[in-house]
């Protein structure tokens, strides 16, 4: 134990025989690390505000929809009233309610909007004005006129691009046009679906997500005039979409709504099932950062290897000397080891100070990239310029923890180096 | 072999190689040296004197011959072995002081004793004795850095002499060091030698550190050329002063 503290003594010190080169290769590291803890930051709070939107212009965090939806699309396919009923009341338990910030069942199809000027092809949304605010995001991106509401059961909300393409504005008459849905096995009479519906809205309010795919294509209607223009009986929908508190539960949340559907010929997917371009996406954009952190590393590791390698050939004499006093090559190691675990310790605190706070900055200010988007974002991008870090501690644990792992791995060749100093070699006097 | 050596050498035979080239350092050396004695090696660069306080120090071995030093057999023991014998039983003292320079002169002076697991308070009283004997007192906390050439060589003698060794080795000791201090330090090392009955063998080129030698081993050719104690060589020069 006293010579443990005696090579501990002699490491630290050794430390500071060039306080000069010490402080830069701790600089290295400790910005190596830093940068991991803000890309890491920047990454997830980016992947985190990416999912909030994409969700929030999509299905939600988990959608319900009737067996094979997802796969064939086909807007015939839709859930019986009374089993939304079973859900909502299900999302309205005690326990679930914590979890859920809401709940909005929407009818979807496509079909044709006209005004006086021209006419687009265009996804119809059938919602309700009261439930839809507290999943979608197009209520809160209102820039002309009023959301939906039930005092105008023929109002429309659409995007300002196809506003622009349809030439109209707030109270302007429009003609949506579209064919009768045709739900397998409901008792409607066969061929109904042939046949096209078509309905006289008011445009009640304009919205701009920034997102051409959204603003150029769909459009939000209440679901009684919207079941109503498709011929759906009996209050039955398309999808039931879900939002919750933290994306983080999303996957619980579908176990437990699918141990409650049971039997039901219905599928409940979490997002990453209903948007999978999304979730491989971001997938891939976590692989792409971890390689390129994996590389920031390995330099800064070869650099941190080529400094320590070089501090233990600088004293081979005195390595030699101690071996010659009757240091064994195990303590010689020991001694090495130490050095670069407290130039490793000084190195994660530098780089922990200030990660933490570029973190911290652009988690409270969030990093602008508007300059960079500056002719409008890209049509399928769900993305929000304004990127704001989030970091959590797993991630710094996780940081620091690889960061010193990969310094004490480093230092092991160089120690190996110290423990195998050649007698009497070393000792010879240049 | 004989209890009363500490040192004895039987045959020894050294080779250095690089590559095809072979260099022989050491060609049959035989030696004994009694506890006590304070000897020293001498002869031109290159006559086998840093080798052979090697091989005596364990810091290298022979080729062929048998080495024993306190009564163990060199040439058997394992590396780890060797450590040990060289922490517990030899000192050493090089030509260019070796102090750790992160260590000040009392850390320096207790470092092997430290590695030997003594308690503090014993150290430091072995070490403040040495340190009040040798002239060293007061400059404890002192790095190397801060110290004379002749100051460094005496905390390099107390580390070798701290752990009360069987066999102090000093490679040209005073090789560094002008010739009062080199004087100052051979009347230490002299001293340590008769107070405690520690064994000392240095090796030197300088005739005036040769002349402080009792006894003098002369190499030549990795060959003893001539083994002689300090009577034979008072009396031989006698001789030449009155064939003078």
């Amino acid at each position: 134990m006293r010579s443990l503290l005696l090579l501990v003594k002699i490491s630290w010190r050794n430390l500071w025989r060039n306080p000069r080169g010490t402080a830069l290769t701790a600089l290295a590291l400790g910005l190596g690390l830093a940068l991991l803890l803000i890309s890491l930051g920047l990454l997830d709070g980016g992947h985190e505000q990416t999912i909030a939107d994409g969700v929030r212009f999509g299905p939600g965090h988990v959608v319900i929809e009737e067996k094979g939806y997802q796969d064939s699309n086909s807007d015939d396919l839709l859930l019986p009233a009374l089993l939304v009923s079973r859900v909502e009341a299900f999302l309205r338990t005690p326990e679930m309610k914590k979890i859920v910030r809401g709940v909005s069942p929407r009818l979807l199809a496509t079909g044709l909007l006209s005004s006086s000027a021209n006419s687009a092809g265009v996804r119809i949304t059938g919602v309700l004005a009261q439930d839809e605010p507290a999943v979608s995001l197009i209520p809160e991106r209102i820039v002309e006129g009023t959301y939906l509401s039930s005092d105008k059961p023929s109002g429309v909300v659409i995007g300002s691009d196809l506003a622009h393409k349809l030439e109209v504005k707030i109270g302007s008459r429009v003609v949506l046009m579209t064919q009768a849905l045709r739900p397998p096995g409901n008792g409607t009479k066969p061929g109904s679906g042939d046949e096209m519906q078509s309905t006289l809205l008011r445009v009640s309010g304009i919205f701009r997500t920034g997102l051409q795919a959204v603003d150029a294509n769909i459009i939000q209607l209440p679901l009684p005039a919207a079941q109503t223009l498709l011929g759906v009986p009996d209050g039955q929908v398309t999808q039931v979409a879900i939002l919750l508190q933290h994306e983080g539960d999303s996957a619980m949340v579908a176990r437990a709504l699918r141990k409650q559907l049971t039997g039901e010929p219905v599928e409940v997917l979490t997002w990453r099932e209903s948007i999978p371009m999304l979730a491989q996406i971001l997938g891939l954009d976590h692989a792409f950062n971890y390689i390129m952190n994996g590389v920031v590393l390995a330099m800064v590791g070869l650099g941190i290897l080529n400094t320590i390698l070089m501090r233990v050939l600088e004293r081979r004499y005195e390595f030699g000397v101690c071996k010659a006093l009757g240091l064994k090559p195990r303590q010689l190691a020991v001694m090495v080891v130490g050095e670069s675990l407290a130039l490793t310790a000084i190195s994660l605190a530098l780089g922990l100070a200030l990660g933490l706070s570029v973190e911290h900055y652009f988690a409270t200010s969030g990093l602008d990239l508007r300059w960079i988007f500056k002719a409008g974002l890209p049509p399928a991008l769900v993305f929000d310029p304004i990127l704001y870090s989030r970091l959590s501690s797993n991630r710094i644990v996780w940081s620091v923890g690889i960061v010193f792992v990969m310094a004490t791995f480093i230092s092991f060749y160089p120690a190996l180096k110290a423990a195998r100093t050649e007698l009497p070699d070393a000792l010879k006097v240049l | 072999m004989a209890a009363e050596w500490v040192v004895e050498l039987k045959d020894v035979m050294k080779t250095y190689r690089t590559g095809p080239i072979e260099v022989p350092a050491l060609r049959g050396v035989s030696l004994q040296i009694a506890a006590g004695e304070f000897a020293a090696t001498a002869g031109p660069s290159g006559s086998g004197k840093t080798t052979l306080l090697n091989i005596i120090g364990g810091l290298d071995r022979a080729d062929t011959g048998e080495v024993w030093v306190a009564g163990q057999n060199l040439q058997q023991l394992s590396s780890g072995e060797l450590a040990l014998l060289r922490l517990q039983r030899i000192g050493f003292v090089f030509q260019t002081y070796n102090l750790l320079p992160v260590l000040t002169a009392l850390e320096n002076a207790e470092f092997t004793l430290l590695l030997q697991g003594m308690p503090a308070r014993k150290r430091r009283e072995r070490v403040a004795k040495l340190f009040a004997e040798i002239g060293l007192a007061g400059l404890e906390d002192r790095r190397p850095a801060e110290l004379s050439g002749g100051q460094q060589q005496r905390v390099a003698v107390a580390r070798a002499m701290v752990t009360e060794p069987t066999l102090i080795l000093a490679d040209e000791p005073t090789a560094n060091l002008d010739s009062a201090t080199a004087i100052a330090l051979l009347d230490v090392m002299e001293h340590l030698n008769q107070t405690t009955g520690t064994t000392f063998i240095f090796s030197t080129h300088d005739p005036q550190v040769m002349e402080r030698a009792h006894r003098l081993i002369r190499l030549r050719d990795g060959r003893i050329a001539s083994d002689e104690t300090r009577d034979r060589q008072a009396a031989r020069a006698a001789v030449r002063g009155d064939a003078g």
